[in-house]
């Protein structure tokens, strides 16, 4: 009898594996020919090289760091003069952003906690739960630059277009990571308030949200980096921040200044993201994890070891 | 035993209950059983038998494949009445990443029948509530720990804040799933005496799930046995029997 298991145990094993095989086959199959069937003349592929090297050489390199220059106008007063650049467009833009990523995430937090409370499967029941979902999956469907275009229609030009933009977005898709933190939570706390007859709202405030704070804590700094990002494409559709200016050196055709630009984003990009690492290594668990330091945020593993 | 029921109603009136999760696979049936204040009643069998199954059927938490369920003069699957029945899970239910006060409060505040906030249902602060969390931590020897997040403390230390939080609530109904698994002897004396104390002076019972018999018989009034033929071979299906102490 055990003989006999053992056999269709190999059997079995041997026949998932070509299972797998066959899946990865069917699928790599299915992408090159969807991709085949989109691209009608492959041959543009060989000058795009060029292409770039002549954009490159012409338009873009070098960057034209006069966006770091203060504006001729308003004057700038501010000293000592070495911090003039705080006057720059580059900095005004960027620092624009960086405020409209920050109040958009805390309004976003604020505004999508509850909804998430709602949404959890393990807190209400299926009707409440999926009528919360569809409403965070409404706000989440449409990407933040076409909310923005939505509300630069709605309340004009400006920040604050990109802040209700950014906190609709950011109220569907954190509300999402938030629920699914909660669903994950393990369930007999959660029994034993039911148990001891605790109401829904107490069972919320004094037991989910604590259990789960490390986790919310972290979404939203992870949140705050990822509105950041987007935070500079809104601008160009008019919502306030770097993208204002971008698409301005853009219409202009002024391509070294965008790439001026784009490098400043990439490196404030950088430094949140690393911020970002260390800040969320405080609300992950200990035991899990070691808690990154600054150099190992900076630096692999093995070589802070040596 | 019999002058406690002869005087009292019970708290717990169990009336051929079959429980389990799937109608199609019920677990154990239980004819009879009444628990009255003032009661310790252990349950024992081997595991898997359906022991914290039947605690979680008392507590409300999974419904009944048939039979009749009363607790705290309400019949299933109506609910006693808020803070009436304290439940320490077997993996203790407790709020890892909040403080030992936190979750101490969570009993106490279950606890206070004080007025509450309109639409939010929590009650105002009451200074009682925050008494008894306080006498309740005292109880259990974890004062120097009041402030330590849960998730830091040992298994051991855990249980006994399991406890506390019970204690604070002062129910009229303590479930305990194992709730002296993980301790040295003298934090079992501890938590024992602290807990059959409460539950005599208040006139509360206490229905303990354990599966150790010698321990259950140690602390019980009455012993309920689950078995399925584990333990007693002529069994032929999952039954629940008294077993005199």
């Amino acid at each position: 009898m055990s003989e006999r298991n053992t056999i269709l145990n190999r059997v079995e094993s041997t026949l998932r594996q070509y299972y797998i095989l066959l899946t990865l086959f069917f699928i790599s199959f299915i992408t090159i020919y969807i991709f085949d069937g989109m691209i009608n003349d492959w041959g543009r592929l060989s000058g795009s090289l060029g292409n770039f090297s002549a954009f490159f050489h012409e338009s873009l390199w070098p960057p034209d760091w006069s966006v770091l220059e203060p504006q001729a106008y308003p004057v700038c007063t501010v000293y000592p003069t070495f911090i003039d650049f705080t006057c720059s467009t580059a900095w005004i833009g960027m620092i624009e952003t960086i405020k409209i990523a920050f109040v958009s995430t805390v309004f976003g937090m604020i505004l999508s906690l509850p909804i998430s409370l709602l949404a959890a499967r393990n807190l209400n029941s299926p009707w409440i739960s999926y009528s919360s979902r569809f409403l965070l999956a409404a706000f989440r469907s449409l990407p933040s630059i076409i909310w923005a275009i939505f509300f630069v229609i709605l309340v004009g030009f400006g920040p604050l277009a990109g802040v209700l933009a950014m906190t609709v977005y950011t109220v569907g898709y954190l509300g999402k990571l938030q629920y699914e933190a909660i669903e994950g939570m393990t369930k007999t706390p959660l029994e034993a308030s039911e148990a001891m007859g605790l109401t829904k709202f107490e069972t919320a405030f004094y037991v989910v949200i604590p259990e789960s704070a490390n986790d919310l804590i972290s979404q939203a700094i992870f949140m705050f980096e990822y509105n950041f990002r987007h935070g500079t494409v809104i601008g160009i559709v008019g919502a306030g921040g770097i993208g204002y200016y971008i698409n301005l050196y853009l219409k202009f055709l002024q391509y070294d200044k965008v790439i001026a630009y784009l490098i400043i984003i990439f490196v404030v990009v950088l430094i949140i993201d690393l911020i970002s690492i260390r800040a969320r290594s405080f609300f992950t668990e200990e035991v899990d994890l070691p808690r990154s330091t600054w150099l190992s945020v900076f630096l692999p593993s093995n070589i802070i070891k040596k | 035993m019999n002058n406690i029921s002869n005087q009292k109603e019970p708290i717990v009136r169990l009336n051929d209950v079959l429980i389990g999760y799937k109608k199609e696979e019920p677990l154990v049936k239980i004819p009879n059983l009444e628990i009255f204040p003032g009661e310790i009643v252990a349950i024992a069998g081997p595991s898997g038998v359906g022991k914290s199954t039947l605690l979680k059927t008392i507590a409300g938490l999974v419904r009944t494949i048939s039979g009749t369920i009363e607790v705290c003069g309400e019949n299933s699957p109506s609910r006693p009445q808020r803070g009436e029945l304290g439940y320490i899970p077997q993996s203790l239910g407790l709020v890892r990443h909040a403080s030992v006060m936190h979750n101490v409060m969570i009993g106490a505040n279950a606890g206070n029948n004080k007025p509450r906030i309109p639409l939010l249902g929590i009650p105002f602060p009451s200074s009682t509530a925050k008494g008894k969390a306080l006498h309740a931590i005292s109880a259990m020897g974890l004062e120097e720990k009041i402030n330590w997040p849960i998730r830091i403390l040992s298994g051991g230390q855990q249980r006994r804040v399991a406890t506390a939080r019970t204690l604070a609530q002062s129910p009229r109904l303590i479930m305990a799933d194992e709730f002296l698994s993980e301790l040295d002897q003298e934090t079992i004396d501890m938590v024992l005496s602290e807990i059959t104390e409460f539950v005599r002076s208040n006139n509360a019972a206490l229905l303990v799930v354990e599966h150790d018999i010698s321990r259950a018989k140690l602390m019980a009034d009455r012993l309920l046995v689950i078995d399925d033929g584990r333990i007693n071979p002529f069994i032929t299906e999952p039954t629940a029997l008294e077993v005199k102490i």
